[in-house]
């Protein structure tokens, strides 16, 4: 070999290595980014005041129901639990202690199933009046939810035992802003931050309820809640969605460890009613799987007026009467151990008008 | 098929690269362009196979056309040349004008008459001056004889078909005729994946990021101050972002395949002034606009009132350009007026404050441009001139009582963010990272290997985030123009 092809030879060598060199750099550097990625959403970043108020909500509520012997009444939900029912209200009626168990619409069935079934004993009763966006859900979207970077950040064990979707799920569930936002909220609960929320919400009693959600309180969303036009999902959504079967599976657990299942319709405007193939659906959820349903006359509906900031929260005068309501319904229901709808009664007519 | 979907990053790229070296190392250049231009065809068909004829129709006329035009002006027949050339820009000014702006001038001429409704095919604006750059360059004899194959993959070449960047043939054709066009070369396929791979973070992870910032903003009524100067911030960063994130894409996948596709952005929002911007915003367009509109109309050769007037008539017709609304031709305007400022401004300022001013310029004329009509964007502008109000979240004005002077202390902004009781910091946050990036930072093609590693390492994992757990996939804004 001459010296020509040689030096040929030896560049080609080394042009050979530097590309290496550089597709290494890009795959290190893809690498890098995943596991960083994965370590400061895992063990650093934290979102205290958003993420923090829901888990302490949840943490507050399961303690209660670990706390509480007997036969109990428990409430899931989204926040319509406990903004539009007062278990204060309910238990008494009953006779039996009650746990209102909602906390957010965006809070995964899985986990807040998971996370109740080794409280959930014989003989208590389960009562479901899930929002309607809560049956159609995806499962990609139920996957992202708050719960998922709250599993990750401080509740591994529960995250294992879901399935792995739901660890992908956590793991990526931090996009720019919730980086951002995380950061935000860690840097105001070390400089003392007071929040807010308490003082324009409201706040929440032993039982789990929403109180001081009052009508003064909701002035600055009067207007909102006018011109609020709510979705309701199809018949078809409804019976197809994540969500539903995740409820389905849930009455399955439930019918095999002795608890009572017995589901509910969402509060909503009276003047933009879920159509009656979708309440049908809802209906049929629970019906056709062994549960009871509670079906109000008035479906749940009540005007604009009676409700604090959305469709789902009722303010606090509303939320009693919604309460006598469904206390007295419920009673129809668990004392003679047959679903009846229909039963319950009505608000009166001067309540609701 | 958009280039920051799974199906495109997942399964078309891997196939259309795979394909084209394989079969540019057993079969040689022309079965590599060939199976290049089956896929771009294939790409370009994913969001209506129906509309391929008209590509193809479109692609084969104008080589026809071009090859006629380049006969007659190679063999010194300039009138006939001219006449093809003529004729070749009007029908294809005719099809483009058919699609596009139909409505728009029937409205004009007859605005109760009901609209045609006419489906505008992707792409159409692009490919339609790619080809007039075709057919003047023949022309003018500034490019090389090519076959149909060839020019077919240019037109076609899926990495620049849907939104550029527009490239001219004679850049373009040459590398394409390369016989090594399709060997495999390490070097380059790397150098192009990083540069995508930074494209795409900057699409997926900041221009969405903003855009869902901006969208909320201009969903408003009557934005209050904050609200309308957040808005169009946003929206400032999401169009530069999505648009220089598909152009790094798009050159980044030319790379890929040994295709050099020019500059299409050069930190634009650090311009000193509006001339300079356009040299580096959309710069391939810019291009294109100077040298087959501007120049031919006579630039700035006939006094300075006759440059006025083909700086206005350039702008107005690039505001049209984008879109078939009087709110791109408004856009258009102003910055036509801006260049005329400029071109007559003897005044030297010093550079953060000429800075400063264009930038406020730019960033004005983007009300219009992504306004929903002329009463929104008056709207808009009505807010960002504090005549609808000026509202704060109430833990602001608690945290910083001197702005309870000027600003009405509210719970939350409705139209800030996801209207919650932290979105006012967590825009902020987002809006100084984002102009950060854009008005300290080199741009990915200045910075270094060592340096696009670390943009990499810090973006990666948000796009992966983005890409396959997002809920949704955000179009490029570029795809409707």
């Amino acid at each position: 070999m001459d010296d020509t092809s040689q030096g040929s030879v030896q560049r080609r060598k080394v042009t050979e290595v530097a590309c290496v060199t550089s597709l290494r750099r890009v795959v290190i550097a893809c690498a890098a980014s995943l596991l960083l990625y994965a370590a400061v959403t895992a063990l650093v970043l934290d979102h205290p005041l958003s993420n923090g108020f829901l888990r302490n909500q949840l943490d507050a509520r399961l303690d209660r129901g670990a706390a509480t012997a007997g036969p109990k009444l428990v409430i899931l939900a989204g926040s319509n639990g406990p903004y539009s029912h007062r278990c204060a209200t309910i238990a008494p009626t009953l006779g039996r202690p009650c746990i209102n168990a909602g906390v957010a619409v965006g809070i995964g069935l899985d986990y807040l199933f998971m996370r109740w079934k080794p409280l959930l004993h014989p003989g208590d009763t389960v009562y479901l009046p899930m929002e309607e966006a809560q049956y159609p859900r995806a499962r990609a979207e139920t996957a992202l939810g708050p719960d998922a970077s709250i599993m990750l950040r401080h509740d591994r064990i529960t995250l294992a035992a879901l399935p792995p979707d739901r660890w992908a799920g956590a793991v990526f569930s931090t996009d720019l802003r919730g980086a951002m936002l995380g950061a935000i909220e860690m840097a105001l609960v070390a400089g003392a931050f007071h929040d807010p929320r308490a003082a324009a919400t409201g706040e929440t009693n032993a039982w789990g309820d929403h109180i001081g959600h009052t009508p003064g309180l909701s002035e600055s969303s009067v207007a909102v809640l006018a011109a609020t036009r709510p979705h309701h999902p199809t018949a078809a959504q409804i019976r197809d969605g994540y969500g539903t079967t995740l409820i389905i599976g849930f009455i399955g657990w439930a019918r095999g460890h002795g608890v009572r299942v017995v589901g509910g319709l969402p509060t909503g405007f009276i003047d933009s009613p879920a159509p009656d193939d979708a309440i049908a659906a809802i209906r049929a959820v629970y019906v056709a799987h062994g549960a009871d349903f509670l079906e109000l006359p008035n479906r749940s509906r009540y005007p604009r007026l009676a409700f604090f900031d959305t469709p789902e929260h009722l303010n606090e005068a509303w939320q009693i009467i919604h309460s006598v309501a469904v206390a007295d319904g419920l009673v129809e229901i668990l004392r003679d151990g047959v679903p009846r709808r229909g039963l319950a009664m009505a608000p009166t007519p001067a309540a609701t008008r | 098929m958009l280039f920051h979907s799974q199906a495109f990053i997942l399964g078309f790229l891997p196939l259309a690269l795979a394909g084209f070296f394989l079969l540019g190392r057993l079969g040689g250049r022309a079965w590599a362009l060939a199976w290049l231009l089956a896929a771009s065809l294939f790409f370009y068909g994913w969001w209506n196979p129906r509309l391929v004829p008209l590509l193809a129709g479109s692609i084969a006329a104008n080589y026809w056309l071009g090859q006629r035009i380049l006969r007659h002006a190679q063999s010194g027949h300039a009138t006939p040349a001219r006449r093809w050339l003529i004729a070749g820009i009007t029908c294809n000014l005719a099809l483009l004008g058919w699609f596009k702006y139909a409505d728009f001038l029937l409205h004009i001429a007859a605005p109760n008459a009901p609209l045609l409704s006419i489906f505008l095919p992707l792409a159409i604006s692009f490919f339609t001056f790619q080809q007039i750059m075709f057919l003047v360059d023949s022309a003018r004899q500034q490019r090389a004889d090519t076959d149909v194959l060839t020019y077919a993959t240019f037109v076609a070449f899926f990495p620049h078909l849907i939104a550029g960047p527009i490239v001219r043939p004679r850049y373009i054709i040459p590398q394409l005729l390369a016989p090594d066009i399709a060997v495999l070369r390490a070097a380059t396929l790397t150098d192009g994946l990083l540069i995508f791979l930074l494209g795409l973070a900057k699409k997926l992870v900041l221009a969405d990021t903003f855009g869902g910032f901006s969208d909320t903003g201009f969903a408003a009524p009557a934005p209050t101050f904050v609200e309308a100067w957040y808005a169009v911030l946003a929206y400032s960063l999401q169009i530069y972002f999505d648009f220089s994130g598909y152009s790094d894409m798009a050159i980044g996948l030319a790379r890929m395949m040994n295709v050099r596709f020019p500059l299409n952005f050069a930190s634009p929002y650090q311009a000193r002034n509006i001339a300079e911007f356009w040299r580096r915003w959309h710069i391939t367009l810019g291009v294109f606009l100077r040298d087959y509109v501007y120049i031919p109309l006579g630039g700035s050769r006939s006094g300075e009132t006759r440059r006025a007037v083909n700086l206005l008539a350039t702008m107005l017709l690039c505001g049209l350009w984008h879109g078939a609304a009087w709110r791109f031709v408004l856009w258009g305007g102003l910055h036509g007026t801006f260049l005329v400022l400029h071109t007559r401004s003897r005044v030297a300022l010093p550079r953060p404050i000429a800075q400063a001013l264009t930038l406020i310029a730019v960033v004005v004329a983007w009300v219009p441009f992504r306004a929903d009509g002329l009463d929104a964007a008056l709207a808009m502008l009505r807010g960002m001139a504090g005549l609808s109000g000026i509202a704060l979240p109430k833990m602001i004005v608690q945290a910083l009582p001197l702005l309870g002077e000027f600003a009405t202390p509210v719970p939350l902004l409705p139209y800030l963010g996801d209207a919650r009781t932290l979105s006012f910091p967590e825009v902020s946050a987002c809006l100084v990272l984002g102009w950060f990036i854009v008005l300290a930072l080199p741009h990915v093609h200045e910075l270094s290997e060592r340096t696009r590693g670390w943009a990499l390492t810090a973006g990666f994992a948000f796009s992966v985030q983005a890409l396959f757990f997002a809920p949704h996939v955000a179009p490029f804004l570029y795809f409707r123009f």
